[in-house]
């Protein structure tokens, strides 16, 4: 039932709040966020921060691809009644792709933009089991001071994925990554390395 | 203002245009185009930089508008009067107490502080557009990172003047990949894209492009090694406040031609003269 | 003593009051009502609406009185609003064939079904000041057929049923819509028809009038010209079927041109095409010469004239865009001026010091 999803209260100011956190996620990749949201359904995996990031973002302008384990006839009445987003079988086609780490592995071929037109890509609204700071994944670039470090559990693939965009840049994929109410954003600007020990890098510039 | 959304623009353009300034700050200095609408101002007084300021600002947020760094020129009153009609946000002229500055050719003195936000309005986006008009020709040279002929530019200056003669909308590269127009700000302010600790944002609306610069990006303006980047500098200081450090404007101060120098940053000015409350 | 120019909310708000007052005029003549311009100012009106791609006579009106007749301003004023307006449905393709005609013209065949119809037109006018409309004469009623019009089939699709003109087919594409979406050059063919529907009159006259002096000439004729009333139907999804909402009038141009042909295909005309809101024929055949203009790329034509060169005429065909870029310039450009002042200063001590320097290199230039 679309009506257990929750649509925002003040869809104005709501989600100005939001994207203005989405904006400062997306411009300091690796810092996190707690997005205050009302949470869709408990047992599905779509948290508080996902499902706010896509009533901020999508509208009738916007196709959107979801991932099989995502998948449901609850959320696809979810979005058409408070998005009103088309949705999309073809992954490089989207705008935005509901995913967990999962549908990376398999390699789906997601638009990562023209060298022309890199914008035209699709964005990653992935979900995950676990994501906090002071894990083993080392981010810097554009946005962070030095370096920033995040946990996202056991993600290699994820990780691999959003660590090929600098071999293509200015194509890429960029993501915003969500957990619960958590939100960060791995930019296809961010270089990411992993980091086995806790050691203390130099600051790089 | 009734009849109005909030902040003048409908939802649905302003998640276009927030959805824009996330690929933008996902690909710094990159120029994205958006679908850019008419504001009830003309284009080239500021209608780029108004739809980003419009589809950011939130109710809570103090505005600050300059033109020419100055709080009290006409453009930066007409602005600010209308963010204050159509979304009654509090301003203010204290660049430090705003969360949002929407600006016109200069970026403030003051260091701005992090989670600010910086707007500029920009007139002609593309850096080339001077070298090579064509939109098509000027996008393959960004595809390629051709960007050969901008550093011709400069040199032929160099030859003719013994000087890089661009002295405002100096090109600069933005973390090593994208060469960017700053917007007409005066090169003076170029050091100050680096590394910045605000969000810095560019909206013009009349060509249709938005583009970013994130905070702590490496933005590097373009020069050569025997001919390094440098900012203008005067022999005067601030006849007002004695500043030697600002960007000062020249005013014509009687008809046999006498000048001073005062501050274009009119609210470091007051700030350093102890005007400001 | 310098003292920083303060106040600028109120100068500013005096300026409006000014404005005011001289858009009033003489009080003791009476204002100007909105009405009256919608009935007396007909064409100024089409112009606005087809500028401003916004169909509302009234509005315009409106517009046209706010901007003391300035056209651009007025064109300015409506476009400002309709951006704000909702989309409430996309029309079905205009069938002009269907036009309830008041005007019909062609140059290409002496007489036509349908025949001949002059219309509402200035065109045999003598530009003789009339003198009565000084003093308020009441104007007589025109003469009206006896007899319905006949129908009026499109005079170019007399020519394409010989095959003798190229064919314009539906290549099924959604089209492109300029009021949403940046331009992303090369631009198609119906993307460029609505840049220069809501282009510049004057802008695309001339253009039009540069590509009949040589610069990319096309030698046209004016196939067809037409004025009345069309409806607009809009698909409604209950109904299963299309529904006319109302009936607007527009003006189109049909132009036949030079013919291209190849090897393979059998030489034909080629088409150029305009269509405005209301009674805007200069606009209509104007845009369509500058149409043609634009296809020579599509007809393997040399690209060599600024009427053919898609960039450049569509970036500059706004008159909106263009008067708020051109008038931009009065805002304040102290700062950069100041910065071009700086480096003029040091070029000249530069160059003062290397005469002083060098005298006998400079007599040797």
């Amino acid at each position: 039932m679309s009506m257990l999803w929750p649509g925002l209260n003040d869809p104005v100011h709501d989600s100005q709040r939001l994207f203005r956190q989405l904006l400062q996620a997306m411009s300091e990749p690796g810092t996190l966020h707690l997005l205050d949201v009302a949470a869709p359904p408990e047992d599905g995996p779509i948290g508080a921060a996902l499902w706010g990031a896509m009533l901020t973002l999508c509208d009738l302008d916007t196709r959107v691809w979801i991932a099989r384990e995502l998948d449901s006839p609850a959320l696809r009445e979810a979005l058409a009644f408070h998005a009103g987003c088309r949705l999309t079988d073809d992954p490089a086609s989207a705008d935005f792709a509901l995913v967990t780490p999962t549908a990376l592995v398999e390699g789906i071929a997601f638009a990562t933009g023209s060298d022309e037109y890199p914008d035209r890509s699709t964005t990653l609204l992935v979900a995950l089991d676990r994501l906090a700071d002071h894990g083993p994944w080392q981010l810097s670039g554009p946005g962070i001071p030095g370096w920033r470090r995040l946990d996202v559990g056991d993600d290699e693939a994820l990780m691999e994925c959003l660590a090929r965009n600098r071999t293509r840049f200015p194509r890429g994929l960029d993501a915003l990554l969500t957990c619960d109410t958590r939100l960060t954003a791995i930019p296809r600007s961010t270089r990411i390395e992993k980091r086995l020990t806790e050691d203390r890098p130099c600051m790089s510039q | 203002m009734n009849g109005y959304n909030f902040a003048y623009l409908d939802e649905q353009t302003k998640r276009m245009i927030r959805r824009a300034l996330l690929k933008a700050v996902a690909i710094p200095g990159y120029q994205v185009p958006f679908g850019g609408r008419e504001m009830p101002m003309p284009y080239g007084w500021g209608t780029g930089g108004m739809q980003l300021t419009a589809s950011i600002l939130g109710g809570d947020d103090v505005l600050k508008v300059i033109d020419q760094g100055a709080d009290d020129t006409t453009n930066a009153v007409s602005i600010r009067a209308f963010f204050q009609r159509v979304a009654g946000v509090e301003t203010t002229t204290a660049t430090a107490q705003a969360d949002v500055i929407q600006t016109r050719h200069r970026i403030p003195e003051a260091t701005l502080r992090h989670g600010q936000i910086l707007v500029f309005q920009v007139p002609i986006p593309e850096p080339l557009r001077f070298i090579e008009p064509s939109e098509q020709e000027t996008r393959l040279m960004h595809a390629l990172e051709e960007y050969g002929v901008m550093h011709v530019k400069l040199y032929e200056d160099i030859a003719r003047y013994g000087h890089i003669a661009t002295t405002y909308a100096y090109p600069v590269k933005v973390d090593d990949r994208y060469v960017m127009d700053p917007s007409p700000i005066p090169k003076f302010d170029n050091p100050k894209l680096h590394m910045n600790e605000a969000l810095m944002l560019f909206g013009a609306g009349r060509e249709k492009r938005l583009y970013a610069i994130p905070p702590h990006t490496r933005v590097e303006s373009l020069d050569f090694e025997d001919h390094p980047f440098e900012i203008q500098s005067w022999n005067e200081c601030c006849a007002l406040c004695g500043s030697e450090t600002s960007f000062l404007d020249e005013v014509i101060t009687d008809d046999a031609g006498s000048r001073m120098f005062v501050c274009s940053d009119t609210d470091h000015c007051l700030t350093r003269r102890g005007e400001v409350a | 003593m310098y003292v920083a120019v303060k106040g600028g909310e109120k100068a500013i708000a005096n300026a409006h009051r000014s404005l005011a007052d001289r858009r009033r005029g003489d009080r003791d003549l009476a204002e100007l009502s909105v009405a009256q311009i919608q009935q007396q100012l007909r064409l100024a009106i089409d112009r606005v609406m087809s500028e401003a791609s916004l169909f509302d006579p009234e509005l315009a009106a409106l517009a046209l009185k706010q901007a003391s007749g300035d056209t651009i301003e007025a064109v300015f004023l409506l476009r400002a609003y309709r951006t704000t307006l909702p989309r409430l449905a996309v029309s079905e393709p205009l069938d002009t064939s269907a036009m309830r005609v008041e005007r019909r013209i062609s140059a290409t065949y002496k007489d036509i079904p349908g025949g001949q119809i002059l219309g509402p037109t200035y065109d045999y006018t003598h530009r003789l000041l009339d003198f009565m409309q000084l003093a308020e004469g009441e104007v007589a009623t025109p003469a009206r057929a006896e007899q319905a019009l006949e129908h009026c089939p499109q005079i170019l699709e007399l020519l394409d049923a010989e095959g003798l003109i190229e064919q314009e087919t539906d290549d099924g594409l959604e089209p492109g819509d300029i009021t949403r979406d940046p331009p992303d050059y090369p631009l198609d063919r119906a993307t460029r028809l609505q840049m220069l529907a809501r282009g510049d009159e004057g802008y695309l006259l001339s253009l039009a009038y540069s590509t009949q002096r040589g610069y990319g000439r096309n030698h046209p004729f004016a196939g067809e010209i037409r004025l009345g009333q069309v409806e607009v139907e809009i698909f409604v999804e209950e109904l299963g079927e299309c529904v006319c909402i109302g009936e607007i009038p527009v003006s189109e141009c049909q132009m036949i041109n030079q013919f291209g042909g190849s090897r393979e295909a059998a030489p034909q005309f080629t088409r150029g095409y305009g269509l405005a809101f209301g009674h805007n024929e200069r606009k209509t055949m104007a845009m369509a010469l500058v149409d043609r203009a634009l296809r020579a790329e599509e007809l393997g034509e040399p690209i060599g004239s600024p009427a053919q060169q898609a960039e450049f005429v569509l970036a500059h065909a706004d008159s909106v865009e263009a008067s708020g870029f051109v008038s931009h310039l009065k805002l304040p450009h102290y700062v950069d001026f100041q910065s071009e002042l700086e480096l003029l200063r040091r070029l000249r001590r530069a160059h003062a010091e290397g005469q002083k320097a060098a005298p006998d290199e400079e007599d040797s230039q």
